[in-house]
């Protein structure tokens, strides 16, 4: 029943309905009179159209391209799929089969173009008997099908009809052009001619599938429908076998997969996974899986299970440590605990069962930056791979060109260059992350090229508003122990965002003499500052804590209570008015 | 060797009977476990002459705390931490934590490398405790280090079975959001080897005026609440540049231990001549 301009229309009816001569857009009183028991129900557009989704999800069974079809349709590209059903007409049975068993009236018909098998579902299949013309009698088969058949709107069918045209046999002797001027001005999709083309596979017509094509798929088929994890496990395995001796062929290794579990009622369920490294190690692929089996809800039983993959990268074939054989004796392969950027090879699969379960973006990597504000000074930069340079604005030439020379996180930051002015010997070279965090940061630079000619150096943009407590030459234990020797100290917690305090102080310039922070009240027995940091005005106001925003300036004190505990404390804005707030940044060890 | 042999041979009658039973205790924990991994030496004799074979158990679990207002960051747990850390051999390390407060420049200027740290960030207990479990299985790790509020009994001994069967050492960091889950969970029992306590003590009074008002060199008061097969201890230690005098009972952990493979235990003995403050027995 659907509501249309106050009226209340016949949307759909069942079989027995339309033999008592009802039909869709028929009005109710008008149905009411033909058969006065008549049971009705309101029409739910939204949930008949996810209901065909999902049908349409679990046709993925057939093949990897399926979609809805309007309303009421699902088309299914089985080029290069029928074969592995022993042929078209069988693997019309199966689905014939399959949809009885799940309650489903259905008409099926396979054609060459999706035009003609449109047609010929529509209006020459009928239920248990699908229409299956071989190509070259497609022509025939369409022949004497009414012209709606052809995808026309109401309007263009009327026009036909108007002139007598009926069948689609009819339009055959018509030449294409009469055709086109005559019924194409409802635009392209409503012109005959066009929809001719279509079905006759003269104009191509693509199946957009729904959602997204993997590029692999490995399916596995039960007999009798399984439900018991320990199957479901072992099923995996297989899989994952079949999937990782394909990609070894390949040379390739999985990001992305889904593993999809088709069950007999027709639901499928997925297990998606994402891989912080290019993978095909069975086992470690199957542990990732069966990790996740917990949240399948395999109902009556799954008759299906396709495992795709959506993303893949190369994979070299000698990073034996996903080898599930270990080297054989005598041959030494030495596995760099961390390479690259610390997604090192042995804590690859580690990182890949976290990540399955907490998600890739919990797991992160501390990253310094070339920053005076603290919080942009030391980054986490999760390990899924990408490098975002999204969270972290992007210095100003001057400071890019440090950024370049002083990423080695063990290195000290050399000490940076007052007003410009380089120091020639401080160059390490560039590790390989790091060049290409600062070429990813290069390009969100407009102007001001001067620093990307390699090995130029350009004059340093960068004004340093913060005193140097000390200089360069310092021995080298100092450094260890400081980290970075034109840095005083810093905690080893950082809040983000600082937590504010209730400080009391004397002098304006004065550290507080008093503090209460989480309802705990410190009295400030010693403390070491200000240490002033200043905005970094180059960069836009980008709001990583709303409340430090609009912080100019902050000056640092380090700060020890009475039981000995060391607080990073700042006052944010210039002594004076308005009031200065506190902030609690960090603790010391 | 029967156990009728051990009661013989080593146990002479005259031992009396707590001590024989302790001795007992002692060889049948050396029985059960055959695989040691070795120790990681302070490099300060004070401490490893208390720790049984002179240095942290390695592929061992140990618990670190803080001290009253810390029991909630473990600030200078994670400094303590930290510093241990730098003296295990290179290689990554996974951290798990509830939050992520940890703070680059400061480890590095505790030693650590932050570079090697894999960080996991998970909201609860349970996923942490898992987290843990799974780095214990990770072979590649060095260490992991778990921040974690909630630890039963019985998961606290699976983490301590996967370390002794991996090798790789796991710090738990007793990290409590409040005073009443802290006094809950403080005096449980748990199956680590060893338990710390981390706190924060006021530097040093200098007699030089200037400095009077500035910040000194940090200092903390380590105890070893517990130990598997050793006394508790504890020693008032030092980090900086400031000698420290023998007389005081201080030892000095020398930032030149940082980042370094352990050295041998016997360095600058003489520096290091201290006692622990007090001693109480087990």
């Amino acid at each position: 029943m659907t509501a249309s301009g106050g009226r209340r229309l016949i949307a759909a009816l069942n079989p027995a309905a339309a033999k008592a001569g009802l039909a869709p857009g028929m009005p109710l009183p008008d149905a009411l009179s033909f058969v006065p028991g008549l049971v009705t129900a309101p029409a739910d557009p939204a949930a008949d159209r996810a209901a065909l989704t999902r049908l349409a999800e679990w046709c993925g069974r057939y093949s990897p391209w399926t979609a809805p079809d309007e309303t009421d349709g699902i088309k299914i590209e089985i080029t290069g799929s029928a074969h592995l059903w022993g042929g078209e007409a069988a693997l019309v049975a199966d689905i014939s089969r399959r949809l009885l068993r799940q309650q489903i009236a259905h008409r099926i018909a396979v054609a060459s173009t999706l035009g003609t098998a449109w047609a010929l579902a529509r209006h020459a299949a009928d239920a248990g008997a699908p229409a299956l013309p071989t190509p070259q009698d497609e022509r025939a088969a369409l022949a004497p099908l009414p012209v709606e058949a052809l995808r026309l709107d109401p309007d263009t069918v009327q026009g036909l009809r108007r002139v007598g045209l009926r069948h689609i046999g009819e339009l055959y002797p018509m030449p294409r052009d009469a055709l086109a001027r005559r019924f194409g001005a409802n635009g392209l999709e409503n012109s005959v001619a066009y929809r001719l083309d279509q079905a006759f596979g003269d104009l191509p017509e693509p199946l957009s599938p729904l959602g997204e094509t993997p590029s692999r798929r490995v399916r596995l088929s039960f007999a009798e429908p399984i439900a018991d994890p320990a199957d479901l496990a072992r099923a995996i395995e297989r899989l994952v076998e079949d999937l990782a001796a394909r990609l070894a062929r390949e040379g390739m290794g999985a990001r992305r997969l889904a593993l999809g579990f088709h069950r007999v009622d027709g639901r499928v369920e997925h297990i998606r996974l994402g891989t912080a490294r290019p993978t095909r190690d069975p086992r470690h692929l199957a542990k990732l899986f069966t990790a996740k089996l917990a949240t399948v809800d395999p109902g009556l039983g799954v008759e299906d299970m396709i495992l795709a993959v959506f993303a893949a990268e190369k994979l070299e074939p000698e990073q034996t440590e996903f080898s599930p054989h270990p080297p054989a004796a005598g041959v030494t392969i030495l596995p760099s605990p961390l390479a690259g950027e610390g997604r090192g090879g042995g804590i690859a699969s580690l990182l890949d069962r976290l990540g399955n379960r907490f998600g890739l973006d919990a797991i992160s990597h501390i990253e310094p930056r070339q920053s005076h504000i603290p919080e942009r000074a030391s980054i986490y930069v999760p390990v899924n791979g990408k490098k975002d340079a999204a969270s972290t604005p992007s210095p100003p030439p001057g400071a890019l060109r440090k950024n370049r020379l002083c990423r080695g996180p063990q290195k000290a930051a050399p000490p940076p260059p007052c007003g410009g002015g380089g120091d020639p010997g401080l160059d390490p070279g560039e590790p390989e992350g790091a060049g290409a965090a600062a070429r990813s940061a290069l390009r969100r630079i407009p102007s001001d090229s001067s620093c990307v000619s390699s090995g130029s150096r350009a004059p340093s943009t960068m004004l340093r508003m913060v005193p140097l407590p000390r200089s360069a030459g310092e021995e080298p234990s100092r450094r260890v122990k400081d980290g970075s020797p034109d840095k005083p100290p810093r905690p080893v917690r950082l809040f983000r965002p600082p937590e504010p305090i209730e400080a009391q102080w004397v002098l304006p310039d004065d550290p507080p003499f008093r503090f209460t922070w989480r309802r705990r009240q410190h009295r400030v027995r010693h403390a070491d500052g200000p240490e002033r940091i200043a905005e970094e005005w180059w960069i836009e106001d980008s709001a990583a804590d709303p409340r430090a925003s609009g912080d100019r300036v902050r000056d640092y004190y380090r700060v020890e209570d009475e039981e000995g505990r060391r607080f990073w404390l700042y006052r944010a804005g210039l002594p004076g008015d308005p009031p200065p707030r506190w902030f609690v940044h960090g603790l010391f060890a | 060797m029967s156990f009728s042999q051990v009661m013989r041979h080593d146990f002479p009658e005259e031992v009396p009977r707590p001590g024989r039973l302790a001795a007992l205790r002692e060889r049948i924990r050396h029985i059960e476990q055959p695989a040691s991994h070795g120790v990681l030496p302070f490099g300060v004799a004070a401490i490893d002459r208390v720790l049984p074979d002179g240095g942290l158990a390695l592929g061992a679990v140990h618990e670190i705390l803080g001290i009253d207002g810390d029991e909630e960051d473990g600030a200078a747990a994670c400094g303590f931490i930290a510093g241990l850390l730098a003296r295990l051999r290179m290689g990554p390390v996974l951290w798990c934590v509830k939050r992520p407060d940890l703070y680059g420049p400061g480890l590095l200027a505790h030693g650590l490398d932050p570079a090697r740290l894999v960080i996991v960030t998970a909201p609860r207990d349970e996923d942490i405790l898992w987290a843990i479990e799974e780095g214990l299985r990770a072979p590649g790790l060095v260490a992991v280090i778990g921040e974690i509020g909630r630890l039963p009994l019985v998961a606290g001994r699976r983490l301590q079975l996967a370390a002794e069967r991996s090798g790789i050492t796991a710090f738990l960091l007793r990290r409590w959001r409040n005073s009443e889950e802290a006094a809950r969970e403080r005096e449980r029992p748990s199956a680590a080897v060893t338990r710390w306590r981390i706190a924060a003590l006021p530097a040093r009074e200098v007699d030089d005026l200037r400095l009077r008002q500035l910040i000194g060199q940090p200092r903390w008061r380590v105890e070893l609440l517990r130990c598997r097969g050793g006394v508790p201890a504890q020693w008032v230690v030092e980090s900086g540049d400031v000698e420290v005098a023998d007389a005081t009972g201080h030892v000095r952990l020398s930032p030149e231990l940082a980042d370094r493979p352990a050295a041998p235990v016997d360095r600058k003995e003489g520096r290091l001549a201290a006692e622990p403050l007090q001693r109480r027995t087990g």
